[in-house]
This record gives structure tokens, C-alpha cells and sequence, in this order.
């Protein structure tokens, strides 16, 4: 494992974390979600934990999104925080 | 109430890093994670299950029951979403229609 | 002091990652964000655990490397220090599995309140239920 990949993307999961939960948009927060599982999903195959990385990239990325855009299809999608 | 929030955060945060504080070095192979109980599995798991993936072992032969909850938990939430979301027949009373 | 922080950057992230989650289910007032802040408590909580599972020095993914069927039948000496501990691992599979159902529960739960409310956001909810006295 290279440190230093590891922690560009510890920075890059911080990131995405902090924009999902400060956009307004409600479908661009769950996208960056996406994106923010994408990215954990890199981490833990850094840390040899391949199976659960290609759980969390079917399962957490790809089921949880499409229920998340599902339910704001449904709901308003504007938020005011 | 977002002061409140904060407050709440930041104390959990101190919390946290005291904590952090009292771990073992990260990846270390002395470390009790990784001397304690897991040698026992890393070793057995293929003479005694014939599975070369020790996950795939530990989940299905060792855990199995463990799995098998599992399976009931997404079986009880999948009948929970099907009952709350399906479409009411006429005369039924419900929720929001 | 970089050193120090550098050591153990792992832990760390996980701190803040449960910081940011813990922080949108308490302070934000959409559900949506409550329920974004915990998918994202519940991956710091994972990661904390996967962290625990890595070996340094030569260690690898927890998979036998040579050949499994001359294997059978034979006592095969498997040294615990070339393979990361696939117990946390397995634990994780488990809970991404559970926190995927939990967060579609809570989802038709929210279309409901929706339907209910025409709103989502938890001030206004509350001002509802008051007015009405349900």
C-alpha cells in the first residue's frame, strides 16, 4: 500500500462527505454520495478488504443511490439547509 | 439549535481523538487484533472448509446462521417497503390518500 | 508532530467522517440530510473496522495463494502473518448489507411523511402537528 495515494484519498472522502451534507440541491447530495462510496470503496481495496469493496461498490453505490434518487423523484428537491 | 449541534459534535469529537489516542500503531502485526483469536481462523479455514477465501469461509461455513439472519433482515425490510409504499384498493383506508 | 498524525492517518479520517455524520443527523433540519449523514456514520464506523483488520510488513488480501485442491487432505502450515484478519471483513459485509436495508426503510418511511406533510423539512413538520394537535 502507498501512503501517500491513501491519503489523497482520505482527503478526497472528507471532501465529498462535507459537500453531500452542504449542497441545497437534494439529487446533486445524493450523487456526491455516490461518489463518496466510490471513493471508500478505493480505500478499503488499498486495505485489502476486497470483498467488502465490491459489496459497498454494488450494494452501497449502486442500490443505495438509485433508492436515494427514487425517494427524492418522489419527494421535493430542494431543501433549505 | 445548530449551536446545540456543534456543542454536542464537538465534545463526541474529543471523545474520539482520546481514543485514538490509546490505539495500537496502525497496522501493526503485534497489535491484540491481529495476535488474539484471528491466527486460529487464518489457519484452519482451509483444512477445515476447502475454501481458499478465508471471508467467504468465515461468512458461509462458520457464520452461516449469522448470514442466514441477515438474509431475514433484508427479507423484513423488503416486505416492510412493499407494505408501506403499494397503492390502496378502493374503500381500504390508509395514510395520505 | 506531521509524524504523529501521519502514523495513524486512518483513525483520523474515520474521526472526522463521524464528526461530519454525527453533525447532519443532529443540526440539519431535512430529512434527507439526516438520512445522508447516516450512510455516512455508518461507512466511517466500517472504516474503522477494516482499518483494524491491516497487517504492515508483506501482508495480503485473505485469500489462499497456492493451489487449494492439492492442498486438500494435506496438513498445510499457513503462516498468520501473510494475510490481513478477515474477521472484521466478514463483520462488514454483513453490516453494508443492513445498513442498505435500513436506509430503504427509512426512505418509504419519509415518502409517507411526505405524502402526509407535503414537506420535509423537521421545523415546519413540527409547526404542522402543533397547529393541528395531532
Amino acid at each position: 500500500m502507498i501512503w501517500q495515494l491513501d491519503v489523497i484519498f482520505c482527503l478526497f472522502v472528507i471532501i465529498c462527505a462535507i459537500a453531500a451534507i452542504n449542497v441545497k440541491d437534494l439529487l446533486a447530495a445524493v450523487i456526491i454520495l455516490g461518489a463518496y462510496s466510490f471513493f471508500m470503496c478505493i480505500l478499503w481495496t488499498e486495505m485489502g478488504a476486497v470483498d467488502v469493496a465490491f459489496t459497498e461498490a454494488s450494494v452501497g453505490a449502486g442500490v443505495g443511490t438509485v433508492l436515494f434518487i427514487a425517494a427524492v423523484n418522489k419527494t421535493k428537491r430542494r431543501s433549505k439547509d | 439549535m445548530k449551536v446545540v449541534a456543534l456543542i454536542t459534535v464537538l465534545m463526541t469529537g474529543a471523545l474520539l481523538v482520546y481514543g485514538i489516542e490509546e490505539m495500537p500503531e496502525w497496522g501493526d502485526p503485534n497489535s491484540p487484533a491481529s495476535t488474539h483469536v484471528s491466527p486460529k481462523y487464518i489457519q484452519e479455514a482451509l483444512g477445515k472448509t476447502a475454501t481458499p477465501n478465508m471471508v467467504t469461509a468465515v461468512l458461509a461455513d462458520y457464520r452461516s446462521y449469522d448470514t442466514m439472519g441477515e438474509t431475514v433482515v433484508v427479507f423484513t425490510a423488503a416486505i416492510g417497503c412493499v407494505l408501506m409504499l403499494r397503492k390502496k384498493r378502493k374503500g381500504e383506508k390508509g395514510e395520505g390518500d | 508532530m506531521l509524524e504523529y498524525v501521519l502514523s495513524k492517518y486512518n483513525f483520523w479520517t474515520y474521526a472526522i467522517l463521524l464528526i461530519i455524520g454525527l453533525y447532519a443527523m443532529v443540526g440539519k433540519k431535512n430529512l434527507v440530510k439526516k438520512l445522508i449523514g447516516m450512510n455516512i456514520f455508518q461507512s466511517a464506523v466500517i472504516l474503522f473496522y477494516i482499518s483494524i483488520g491491516v497487517k504492515k510488513g508483506g501482508a495480503t488480501v485473505p485469500i489462499f495463494l497456492g493451489d487449494a485442491h492439492a492442498a486438500h487432505g494435506h496438513e498445510i502450515i499457513i503462516d498468520a502473518a501473510h494475510y490481513f484478519i478477515p474477521l472484521p471483513h466478514v463483520l462488514m459485509l454483513t453490516a453494508i448489507v443492513v445498513s442498505v436495508a435500513t436506509t430503504g426503510v427509512a426512505l418509504a418511511v419519509l415518502i409517507l411523511i411526505y405524502k402526509r406533510y407535503k414537506t420535509l423539512e423537521m421545523d415546519e413538520i413540527m409547526k404542522i402537528r402543533q397547529d393541528t394537535g395531532a
